[in-house]
């Protein structure tokens, strides 16, 4: 059974890109979209989904903010950050509250699909 | 962006970053250039909020985000609906790039803010241009970075 991934971005391309990298994976099935950290909390009690992927620099909350809110109520929700803010502070920032991995922007297919997978690997 | 980088330092830097990020992204190689933007033209705006305080806008005419975004998206690129969502991811990632490059250079994390999209040109309020990078792709389009310090800076 594929697993159930909920993208969060404020960037429909960046959804359009991951559910074209996602489609031909049996692995892998995009069951949520959400455009803002707000949403995110909001649709991830009902979505329940098995893997988050979260952008960081969204308005309103951003992605770290969301991400603790979401692993404060779901502690074994499994997170990845996405976001073109690739160095030290922002991994450790991640890493902080929980999140599972970190994809850099720009992302090829090879590195989604690796991170979800580390992400779900992790207990 | 700081007193710890010339502007020459600084604008090598930038430039550096939008080639890297145009050619990784969208396979187009970007030249700077000295010709003029056409009349069809769009504005991303961002503003670095943590670590440096000046803003970047990106000028560029319509005819080269839709092509960046064609050798992307391809089809599923809707010029009416996606661009101005297109432009300011464009803007996000290059942000990125240039915060690494600061890390890599000062040891300084910057955050950036959303980008702001505009149609036609954008000059920021409250900011000076402290110089621009002009560039043009192969087929003659043309995009302008803007470096902006706050008003009263050096």
């Amino acid at each position: 059974m594929a697993k159930k991934v909920m993208i969060v971005d404020d960037s429909k391309m960046i959804y359009l890109q991951m559910q074209n990298m996602l489609a031909d994976s049996q692995e892998f099935e995009v069951a949520a979209y959400c455009r803002s950290g707000e949403e995110a909390v909001e649709q991830y009690d009902v979505v329940m989904p098995d893997v988050v992927t979260m952008d960081i620099i969204m308005p309103g909350i951003d992605g770290i903010e969301a991400a603790g809110a979401i692993l404060e109520k779901h502690p074994q929700a499994r997170i990845v950050m996405v976001s073109s803010l690739a160095y030290e502070d922002t991994f450790d920032e991640a890493k902080e509250i929980g999140a599972k991995g970190f994809i850099d922007k720009p992302f090829d297919k090879e590195s989604l699909i690796k991170a979800l997978h580390e992400a779900l690997e992790q207990a | 962006m700081n007193t710890a980088m010339s502007q020459e330092g600084l604008e090598e830097m930038l430039d550096r970053a939008v080639r890297e990020v145009t050619r990784q992204t969208a396979g187009i190689q970007l030249f700077q250039s000295g010709g003029s933007l056409g009349e069809d033209i769009c504005t991303v705006y961002v503003t670095f909020n943590k670590g440096f305080h000046t803003s970047l806008t990106l000028c560029a005419d319509t005819a080269l985000l839709v092509r960046m975004a064609h050798n992307i998206f391809g089809g599923s690129f809707n010029v009416q609906e996606d661009l101005e969502d297109f432009s300011k991811e464009y803007l996000n990632v290059l942000c990125g790039k240039i915060a690494r490059f600061l890390k890599e250079t000062t040891s300084v994390a910057v955050r950036f803010s959303v980008p702001r999209f505009y149609r036609g040109n954008y000059i920021p309020q409250d900011h000076r241009r402290q110089f621009i990078l002009t560039y043009s792709d192969d087929e003659n389009a043309g995009a302008q970075l803007g470096h902006h310090i706050p008003c009263g800076s050096e």
